[in-house]
């Protein structure tokens, strides 16, 4: 198993709900985040005064799918999420020893 | 001597004289009888006060024709009725209009026979229109005044009289000066009421702590002595001993006398039929029942000094339990008067008593809403109380719940209770919206982390109770499924149609109202680093102050879906979003010039009156920013047109219009040298406080400024000509004609004598945001001529001042200049010039 943790635009988690979706992807994490990659955030002006973003609102979506699935599942995230701009954001893969359902304490591969 | 002293005993007026004289004396033997008897208490005294009124009103008929409404009324103790054998008769003659050279003469007619019964007249001639000066009347009379009654002639006039009159100031003088005179009284008796020869009128524990007693509950609570103290049925006892005593004393005195001396004890004691074998022994039975009843009195005087209510307004004070209406059965049918009761509530930072909210949640279904506004000056009430403050949402949630909301806001009875089942939405519609009001309130006073930069917002919008009343029509749609922001912002227009808003009011409440959604749509939605998101949104709201509005709407909205739905990332988005469109609206608008496309522009081409015509009209809109049409009416546009018609070079049209807030001046000229800055030292030196305004300069030179100001110095006001005299200044000025420099230095000094800044002054310089000019913003302390003097100084540096929107935050004054320079855009090195200049001169270092 994968863990898939894709860091996006806040305007596209939508669509990349979609793509999983499509792939009958259904179970997901989405939480709201706030971060920088290379760019560091810019700097902003408000009434004459420079402030500095540097840490910008993005979204994290998490999904943990079959190794199986994980190319198609990165995949379909990179092309919902992708403007071409900077700020487009990443995705990260990192392998899943094991999972366990809380309710049933049943042991998943 | 009297007029009527010299009257012929074959005169008929004689014979009036010496009847009148004769019923007198027959009511004073009537009473002097009855308090020989020891029976000179409250039923005789009655007696007698009403034998005087009857004598006084046979003077009045016999005083002759009147020229206008005029009447009388007794006050103090006649007017309680509690006329002793010797008491002074204080009256009140009130006149409708302004007393004359008639109503002088039926004045003499009407006192002159009173003097000459030998009567102690204490009388006060008053015309209604004093009453505005009542509350700082003499104190004795504004304590008579508390027991006026009505004795003949036109008694309406008294309410007229109260009606000119501050009635919450007054009564709180009123009651401020009753106070003053009771401790002062008891100082002279060393504060005690144990005197062993005690003044039955003045000692502590007297007539006179009785009457202050009765007088606190008349003005706080008329059920205060009922509740307290040593209770109703004490007090009457009390006062009929203590009359009937005071009717023995002046018996005994033959005149007005009050002192219970050791002597006349026994008489009194006698009179009253006290039992006893020897004198002494009737006298300490008779003493130990006025101490007794001095008592009772001291003790019920003591509890409405400590537990009356502070009277706050006409019919209402504040009690432990909050405000409430001293008089509930008056309130219960003056439903118009209610909303005080909220807005005393909001101003005290208390709560309304339970006692008040039953009454109104009792009565409030019988009245429509009409009859909560139904003046101009209500409607404006209802809107002062719907500025943002804390505990707007607390009140608001007792009027929600006493049923009044619903009444006065038929369209906010339709959400009372909704639940729509979205499975986000935590609470009820109309709690719901009660919190976002309670949002935007938490923004006024401390907000929490993070917020700051919303609550100046807030600080900054002209009228932030549309806010409000959008905030509470902006999910009235929601009782039914169909779209609710079209449904809530249909049901807003009977809503405006009610309160009689004017057009830009309307205007701002339905655009809130309909388009209360878009923000958090784009914010939390959209790809809000694409300019052309931003570009779209700003054209969409047009102008900072909607987009204030809406800004605070979606977070107030929001943030009332449930504890956990703004987010700090949710309010850093939709801040982010705020920022980027305020600066497209302020430092990109110069280069989205009108267009012939724009629907507004074909509108007001096919609309145009017949005066103007199709190629003034695009000749005129030519060249100027999109935000021209965005801040003045069609109206104004084709006033610009006419005006602007064959403007010859050296002309100038201004003219000023007063608008609810202040005063509007707008100038269209042709540009020329320090044009700006001179028309902003004019308004300076005439005291005027520039809050808003904006300069546009077409293509051809031609400019359309307008300022928005304040008259701080009410030059205006106490100037019949200053509206002449301003303009005219204007006119000189700029066109060279004279010189305002010199006038404003003065004013300059002083100013800058008085205080200094409270914050560092920002200037930058911006040649990235506009293709055409250099944006210069400026944020300072606002002070006199603060404008004048940066525009001035950008005009010396050889800049054209080509476009300007000024704004003000409280005392921050927020500037946003458009230049150039020989028609292009600054160098590095003129910025840099222009930006030392600037913090020169707004540090006062030239």
């Amino acid at each position: 198993m994968k863990l898939i943790k894709a860091i996006v635009r806040p305007n596209k988690v939508d669509d990349v709900k979609a793509a999983l979706e499509k792939l009958q992807i259904s179970g997901m994490t989405v939480t709201e985040v706030r971060g920088h990659g290379k760019q560091k955030g810019h700097t902003a002006i408000y009434r004459g005064q420079e402030y500095n973003v540097s840490l910008l609102p993005k979204m994290e979506v998490e999904v943990v799918v079959p190794d199986s699935m994980a190319d198609d599942a990165i995949k379909a995230i990179i092309e919902s999420a992708r403007t071409g701009e900077i700020g487009d954001s990443r995705v990260f893969v990192i392998p899943v020893l094991e999972s366990y359902k809380i309710r049933t304490g049943e042991r998943e591969a | 001597m009297s007029s009527e002293s010299n009257i012929a005993p074959t005169d008929p007026r004689h014979d009036a004289r010496v009847s009148r004289a004769a019923r007198l004396d027959a009511a004073r033997r009537e009473l002097a009888d009855a308090s020989g008897r020891g029976e000179g208490g409250r039923h005789a005294m009655r007696q007698y006060s009403h034998r005087m009124d009857a004598l006084v009103q046979q003077l009045y008929a016999d005083a002759g024709s009147l020229t206008q409404s005029v009447a009388v009324f007794a006050l103090g103790g006649y007017g309680r009725r509690e006329l002793c054998l010797h008491s002074d008769v204080d009256l009140l003659i009130l006149f409708a209009g302004v007393i004359g050279r008639e109503d002088e003469r039926f004045l003499h007619a009407f006192l002159n026979p009173l003097w000459d019964l030998g009567l102690t007249i204490g009388h006060h001639v008053r015309e209604v229109a004093e009453g505005a000066g009542l509350e700082v009347d003499n104190s004795e009379f504004l304590l008579a005044l508390t027991d006026a009654r009505p004795v003949v002639g036109d008694a309406t006039l008294l309410d007229q009289f109260h009606g000119a009159a501050d009635v919450a100031r007054t009564n709180a003088r009123t009651l401020e000066a009753l106070k003053g005179l009771i401790a002062e009284r008891h100082a002279k008796y060393n504060g005690t009421l144990y005197q062993l020869e005690p003044d039955v009128k003045e000692s502590p524990g007297g007539l006179r702590d009785l009457f202050g007693a009765q007088t606190i509950a008349k003005l706080t609570d008329p059920l205060l002595l009922a509740n307290g103290g040593s209770g109703a049925r004490a007090l009457e006892d009390a006062e009929e001993f203590l009359l009937r005593v005071r009717s023995v004393l002046h018996l005994e005195a033959g005149r007005h006398h009050n002192i219970l001396s050791h002597e006349v004890q026994e008489r009194v004691a006698e009179r009253l039929n006290y039992a006893g074998s020897t004198p002494s022994q009737r006298v300490e039975r008779f003493m130990g029942d006025y101490f007794r009843h001095a008592k009772a009195i001291d003790r019920s005087l003591r509890f409405a000094l400590k537990a009356a209510p502070a009277p706050i307004g006409t019919n209402l004070v504040r009690g432990t339990d909050g405000i409430r209406f001293i008089d509930t059965r008056e309130a219960a049918e003056r439903p118009e008067t209610w909303l005080a009761l909220f807005q005393a509530a909001l101003d005290g930072g208390c709560a309304v008593s339970d006692d008040a909210l039953t009454c109104v949640g009792q009565n409030a279904g019988r009245f429509a809403a009409e009859a909560f506004c139904p003046t101009t000056r209500h409607r404006e009430v209802l809107l002062h109380f719907l500025k943002p403050r804390p505990g707007l949402y607390a009140r608001l949630s007792e009027m929600h719940d006493c049923g009044m909301l619903g009444q006065m806001f038929p369209e906010f009875k339709a959400i009372n209770c909704r639940v729509v089942r979205d499975f986000y939405h935590k609470y009820t519609v109309d709690e719901h919206t009660l919190l976002t009001i309670r949002n935007l309130e938490r923004l006024v006073e401390n907000p929490v982390r993070d917020r700051e930069r919303f609550g100046r917002l807030l600080g900054e919008l002209q009228e932030p109770e549309l806010l409000v009343l959008s905030l509470l029509y902006h999910d009235v749609g929601k009782w039914t499924d169909e779209d609710h922001t079209i449904e809530s912002a249909r049901m807003a227009h009977q809503m405006f149609e009610r309160l009689d808003l004017d057009p830009h009011q309307r205007a701002e409440v339905d655009f809130l109202v309909r388009e209360h959604i878009k923000m958090s749509l784009i914010a939390f939605r959209r790809d809000t680093e694409d300019p052309e998101i931003v570009r779209q949104f700003a054209q969409f709201v047009g102008t900072e102050e909607r987009l204030k509005a809406l800004c605070l709407m979606t977070l107030a909205d929001v943030e009332a879906v449930s504890r956990e739905t703004l987010t700090p990332w949710k309010e850093e988005l939709l801040w982010r979003l705020y920022v980027d469109t305020y600066n497209h609206l302020t430092l990109t608008y110069g280069d989205e010039v009108i267009d012939r496309e724009q629907s507004l522009h074909s509108t007001l081409l096919d609309h145009r009156p017949d005066d103007v015509s199709v190629d003034e009209v695009a000749a005129f809109l030519e060249g100027l920013p999109r935000r021209y049409l965005q801040l003045f009416s069609v109206e104004a546009v084709y006033q610009h047109v006419r005006l602007s018609r064959d403007l010859a070079p050296d002309a100038v049209k201004v003219w000023m219009t007063r608008v609810a807030s202040g005063w509007e001046l707008t100038v269209l000229t042709h540009d020329r040298p320090f044009l700006f800055s001179n028309i902003a030292g004019v308004l300076s030196s005439h005291g005027m406080d520039i809050l808003r305004g904006f300069a546009f300069t077409k293509p051809t030179g031609l400019i359309v400024d307008m300022f928005h100001f304040t008259d701080e110095e009410r030059f205006l006001e106490l100037n019949a000509e200053g509206e002449g005299e301003l303009l005219r200044t204007l006119t000189d000025v700029v066109l060279g004609r004279a010189d305002i420099a010199a006038r404003l230095r003065g004013r300059e000094q002083g100013a800058f004598r008085r205080k200094l800044p409270e914050f560092a002054p920002v200037v930058h310089c911006d040649n990235e945001s506009s293709r055409r000019y250099t944006i210069v913003e400026i944020v300072a302390e606002d002070a006199m001529g603060l404008l004048y003097r940066v525009s001035r100084a950008m005009s010396e540096s050889g800049c054209d001042v080509d476009l300007v929107l000024i704004g003000t935050e409280g005392r921050r004054a927020i500037d946003v200049f458009h230049l150039t320079r020989a028609g292009a855009k600054l160098t590095s090195a003129q910025q840099a010039d222009i930006t030392g200049n600037l913090q020169r001169v707004l540090e006062g270092r030239s």
